[in-house]
């Protein structure tokens, strides 16, 4: 078991270093941050200066190797534009992001584990397909094409502006929530299907359990395994916040900042999302992995 | 029990009475699509800061577009008045009792400073942008308590238009000094009519009225600026009535606006022309560059209809210009005077008959969605090229630093005419030999002797008739060479909610003084 984890943390540190390798390289190739910086028609010197202050004329190694040093040290950088610390920037959008998506979520599990779960029970009848028929439109909605007619139909209908903070989380959460929720519930239908069919689901109807008793503690639990998974997977991204919905919406997230900083070439803050939102995802994912040592025996005894 | 009536009486007597007193101006909110990250008026020149900063802060002289969309008169702001005491020196009296919006008062050591060396011109200045607009600049001096001088190393008729660009933006030394270029920049202090309340460049500018403003009351109580990247979020902000003015309307959503109750739709020419330029360059990555013989670039403009083009994507909003024949300048445009260069497919079948080129595709540089209606021209104008047998390529890439990567045979960019009382800037300053047309990594053109010549008589002329005539000269050995195209003058757009009476000119700054706000 102590090699289980050992081996997870291990991979949690290579994910992390090659998250913040690649994000460095990219980012310096797809642009000159400097002359993103200046304005189309500034001139070369504008540029230099630029690039001068901003420590882009050294060799890239030497960059690099200043990059990690600071990691090691827990400095992220500051941003060009705006000369505070990235953290900075970063901490102060994530209370409305979190907001946000945790409202998404919220609304995707309470809706999508129900449905999905409703739908098992109820297999090939007419309520089935349709819980089914439902749950793939709104996976498959582009969420830009429906935050666009949320908000477009609030203010053209019914005069209500749905963006920005000021408003309610509900519209875009519920935008944001609803391809989660699809996924949430064609996993949960088809987990809980699986355990349903399993033998020991006949053998605890042959003892003579009782049917809502067989369907909470037998087979709810072997079906939540791999919603574990897919819940850790959108806690982690929560971090990340949503860069098409925060956009539409005009609501001032991670998401936006990311964009934003990706479109100017502000270094030091776009490594410092990825950074932070590649710690979350294996943060989460080591967290998932010990999950499962609590509620998988099978996994504990190997 | 009759007491408890009273007492609700009382309170809605007092709520009532309180109510009159609030301050009945409105609250104007603005939706951009984007803010710059300063609101240092020089460091962050751009549409997006000047947009904002203009509120803030206030410039030495103005223009009167409250009065002329084209705003050509030239108005006494913080500068009272000025005159000429030698060829080289100028002399600015400046408005007495103007307050900071911290109350501190404006005086010459002020604007000596916003001019100074060390922010704008020096070796290493404060705000490197500040340069090109203060070259020639060699002494800047406060000689009294509201008196500066200013001495430029070559005599310039016109120093005062500069007066109206960032350079005439008066800052507070004193605050500039003790919280540094970065700060300032962030929680930025003039003597405009409203003053900052905060500032995130990521989410929103917020400022409320200066109500110690000098040059009168203030129309809004407040004045926000908010980012919604988005233009249908904007556009539905302002249909709910969260916003009252919505920037940047995509030309294709133009009519959607136009037929919803209760907004409307402004669209206005400012003064900057999308263009494209020819690399006439062979270099390392572009070994035997066809565009290299100018008679297949005069074939490529005789090609093109750009009035129909223009016509078509823009109806009346706009128009072709000649080359340098632009409105804003004033006694210098000259309506009657035409392109050398027009389109006349034959002529241009002529032309191309005398060059060697092989039909190769000629590669151009397109940066994604930056001048609206820029992309759908280009392919009218693919299409128009190929009728006389040149074959163009776009190439459409995601910003300027990947547009400006060689090996490009064509590179599109705007040229800003900035109002400096000549065509100085757009002809000299982008075309000639410190512009970076000629001196950028991305460089497409190397001046001709020629060129060198009249440019530098054009500067030196002092008189109207000289420089007007060494003007055309110049522009007359630019369609010699012809290493660009101008396509037309482009075209901003506002929404705002119907009843808002404000109109900002023909610019793309949204100033809500009330000389362009009406305090209904």
């Amino acid at each position: 078991m102590t090699a289980y984890i050992l081996a997870k943390l291990f991979r949690a540190a290579a994910t992390l270093l090659i998250a913040v390798s690649m994000v460095f390289v990219f980012i310096r190739f797809s642009g000159d941050p400097a002359a993103a910086l200046a304005p189309p028609d500034a001139p070369q010197e504008v540029i230099d200066q630029y690039a001068e202050a901003m420590g882009l004329n050294k060799p890239l190694w030497q960059q690099y190797a200043s990059y990690l040093a600071g990691l090691a040290r827990g400095e992220f950088g500051y941003s060009i534009h705006t000369g505070r610390p990235a953290l900075e920037l970063f901490l102060e959008r994530l209370p409305s992001t979190l907001r946000l998506g945790s409202a998404a979520l919220l609304i995707a599990l309470a809706a999508g584990i129900p449905l999905g779960s409703f739908a098992a029970i109820n297999r090939g009848t007419r309520i089935d397909r349709f819980a089914m028929a439902f749950s793939v439109f709104a996976f498959a909605m582009p969420n830009f094409l429906f935050g666009l007619c949320v908000i477009l139909g609030g203010a053209l209908i019914f005069q209500v502006y749905f963006g920005g903070t000021d408003a309610s989380v509900l519209p875009a959460a519920l935008t944001l929530g609803l391809a989660a929720m699809g996924s949430f519930a064609r996993f949960a239908r088809s987990s809980l299907l699986e355990t349903i069919n399993a033998p020991f689901m006949r053998a605890a109807e042959a003892r003579g359990v009782p049917y809502m008793r067989r369907l909470a503690f037998h087979a709810a639990p072997n079906a939540a395994i791999p919603l574990v998974t897919l819940i850790g997977l959108s806690l982690g991204a929560l971090i990340a916040g949503s860069v098409v919905t925060e956009q539409v919406f005009g609501w001032p997230g991670v998401g936006q900042l990311l964009v934003r900083s990706v479109a100017t070439r502000d270094i030091a803050t776009v490594q410092f999302i990825v950074l932070a939102v590649a710690c979350t995802m294996v943060l989460v994912n080591l967290l998932v992995d010990l999950l499962y040592l609590v509620i998988d025996p099978r996994i504990r005894s190997r | 029990m009759l007491k408890l009536v009273r007492i609700a009486l009382g309170a809605i007597f007092l709520a009532a009475a309180s109510f009159a007193h609030a301050d009945e101006r409105p609250a104007i909110k603005v939706a951009v699509d984007n803010l710059w990250p300063t609101m240092d008026p020089v460091i962050g020149i751009s549409t997006t800061g000047a947009r904002v900063h203009s509120n803030l802060f206030d410039t030495l002289v103005r223009r009167n577009r409250w009065e002329d969309p084209e705003g050509t008169t030239l108005v006494p702001w913080l500068a009272e008045s000025w005159e000429r005491k030698s060829p080289n020196v100028w002399v600015i009296h400046l408005r007495d009792g103007v307050p900071f919006h911290d109350g501190h008062v404006m005086d010459a050591d002020d604007v000596a400073f916003s001019m100074s060396e060390e922010r704008l011109w020096g070796e290493k200045p404060l705000a490197p942008r500040g340069t090109r607009y203060a070259r020639g600049i060699v002494r800047v001096e406060a000689t009294g308590p509201l008196t500066v001088e200013i001495e430029t190393s070559t005599p310039d008729p016109n120093f005062i238009f500069r007066l109206v660009t960032p350079l005439g933006f008066v800052l507070p030394k004193h605050y500039y000094e003790e919280v540094g270029t970065e700060a300032f920049g962030q929680m930025p202090m003039g003597t405009g009519p409203y003053k900052l309340v905060s500032f995130d460049p990521s989410v929103s500018v917020e400022a409320v009225a200066n109500d110690d403003y000098w040059g009168g009351s203030v129309p809004a109580k407040s004045l926000t600026f908010q980012i919604v990247p988005e233009y249908s979020t904007r556009f539905a902000g302002l249909v709910a009535g969260e916003f009252d003015v919505i920037v940047s309307v995509p030309a294709d959503q133009a009519e959607q606006v136009r037929n919803t109750s209760g907004v409307k739709l402004m669209e206005k020419s400012i003064e900057n022309y999308p263009m494209f330029a020819f690399n006439t360059l062979s270099t390392e990555l572009l070994p035997d560059n066809p565009l290299v013989d100018a008679n297949l670039r005069k074939a490529m403009v005789t090609a093109i209809d750009r009035d129909g083009i223009v016509e078509a994507l823009w109806g009346d909003k706009t128009f072709v210009p000649a080359p340098f024949n632009f409105p804003e300048y004033g006694q210098y445009f000259d309506p009657d005077r035409k392109a050398r260069f027009t389109y006349d497919p034959e002529r241009s079948k002529e032309l191309l008959a005398e060059t060697g080129y092989d039909g190769r595709p000629l590669v151009w540089h397109i940066t994604r969605g930056f001048y609206p209606n820029y992309e759908i021209a280009a392919e009218f104008m693919v299409e128009q090229w190929r009728e006389v047998g040149i074959n163009v390529e776009i190439k459409i890439v995601d910003n300027f630093s990947l547009a400006y990567k060689r090996p490009f045979h064509m590179l599109n960019m705007s040229m800003s005419s900035e109002f400096s009382g000549d065509p100085y800037r757009p002809l000299w300053m982008d075309w000639g030999p410190l512009s970076s047309r000629t001196r950028a990594s991305h460089k497409t053109w190397a001046p001709t002797d020629r060129f060198l010549e009249l440019g530098m008589k054009f500067e030196s002329a002092q008189e109207f008739d000289a420089r007007n005539s060494a003007y055309l000269e110049l522009v007359e050995e630019w369609e010699n060479v012809t290493p660009g195209m101008y396509l037309w003058r482009n075209v901003v757009s506002y929404a705002a909610r119907e009843d808002l009476d404000w109109d900002p000119g023909n610019s793309a700054v949204t100033i809500f003084d009330d000389l362009y706000l009406g305090s209904s």
